[in-house]
């Protein structure tokens, strides 16, 4: 048997595809098109503040592109440590009383192990000063 | 405030204008915002007793440019005044305007000489399609106007009328 260029073979397929591909972008952009036809192009103004980013009505105060300090991420990175062995920490408590585990020491000491790998990360950040929450300051170069 | 300009569409159908105008009245989304007591009536015509999803108006958005009525719900002070002037300029077109209670119809109880806090009138500064008098109105009145206020969108009728029969 000659080979057969795969291409020509699936050609009715790709026809298919083509037609699903542009009823798709018909039907996301379709109603776009539509409203921006049938929409009404502005609004009535009293004061021209139709822009006004805030939607209470009250002008803003000051500009929300301000620095924070960088603390609380290194205190999200310990709750991480603290969520991961949690997650892990459940199942287990659901299958130690199981008769497969009783009365095994083995399990017991894998466990401590566990945490007390997790918490190495815990005692890590300790040494490093983070449960301190002083606000770390770079002076820009 | 006199005759207005409204905006419209680019392009105008009367059939598709008359549908849209049906969904329209049919699915008011009011703007949530209550300036004084008669806000509570408001919240009590939204809640179950009264029931304003009825009428498809339950849908209070929180966002000006989400909402087609601004229901001036009680008392305008003119400390209030540059806020309320500012969503409705957010309010994307069609809008609405329902006064709600004799303070923001007239100023009611504070329209007496010497006053110099309160604005007599949601309609010196705003173009108001429905006043809904009391103080505060019962949430049928509210229910009431938005049926009016139907009528203002659109010319499908919720109900026959009775005396044109």
């Amino acid at each position: 048997m000659e080979p057969q260029f795969t291409a020509f073979l699936y050609q009715e397929n790709v026809l298919w595809i083509a037609a699903f591909t542009l009823g798709g972008l018909a039907f996301a952009l379709g109603p776009i098109a539509i409203v921006y036809l049938l929409m009404p192009r502005e609004t009535r103004q009293i004061d021209n503040k139709s822009l006004q980013f805030i939607e209470c009505g009250m002008d803003p105060i000051g500009d929300s592109w301000i620095r924070y300090g960088v603390v609380f991420y290194l205190y999200a990175l310990i709750f991480l440590a603290f969520d991961v062995d949690v997650l892990f920490l459940f199942p287990v408590a659901i299958a130690y009383n199981d008769a497969l585990f009783a009365s095994s020491i083995r399990d017991f000491i894998e466990i401590v192990l566990f945490v007390g790998i997790l918490s190495l990360a815990v005692v890590y950040a300790w040494i490093k000063g983070v449960f301190k929450w002083e606000r770390k300051t770079y002076l820009r170069q | 405030m006199g005759t207005q300009n409204v905006p419209s569409s680019v392009v105008q159908f009367a059939i598709v204008d008359k549908l849209i105008n049906i969904g329209r009245a049919n699915s008011l989304w009011p703007l949530t915002f209550g300036i004084a007591c008669c806000a509570i009536e408001m919240m009590a015509t939204g809640c179950a007793r009264f029931d304003m999803s009825r009428f498809g108006a339950e849908v209070f958005r929180p966002s000006a440019r989400q909402s087609d009525v601004m229901i001036v719900a009680g008392t305008i002070t003119k400390k209030m005044m540059p806020g309320i002037k500012t969503l409705y300029d957010q309010m994307p077109e069609p809008k609405w305007v329902m006064a709600l209670g004799n303070c923001a119809i007239s100023g009611g109880p504070f329209a007496f000489e010497g006053q110099y806090s309160i604005v007599l009138g949601a309609d010196e500064f705003l173009p108001v399609d429905v006043y809904i008098p009391g103080c505060p109105p019962r949430p049928e009145a509210l229910l009431q106007g938005i049926i009016e206020l139907e009528h203002l969108v659109s010319d499908w009728k919720r109900w026959k009328n009775p005396e044109a029969a």
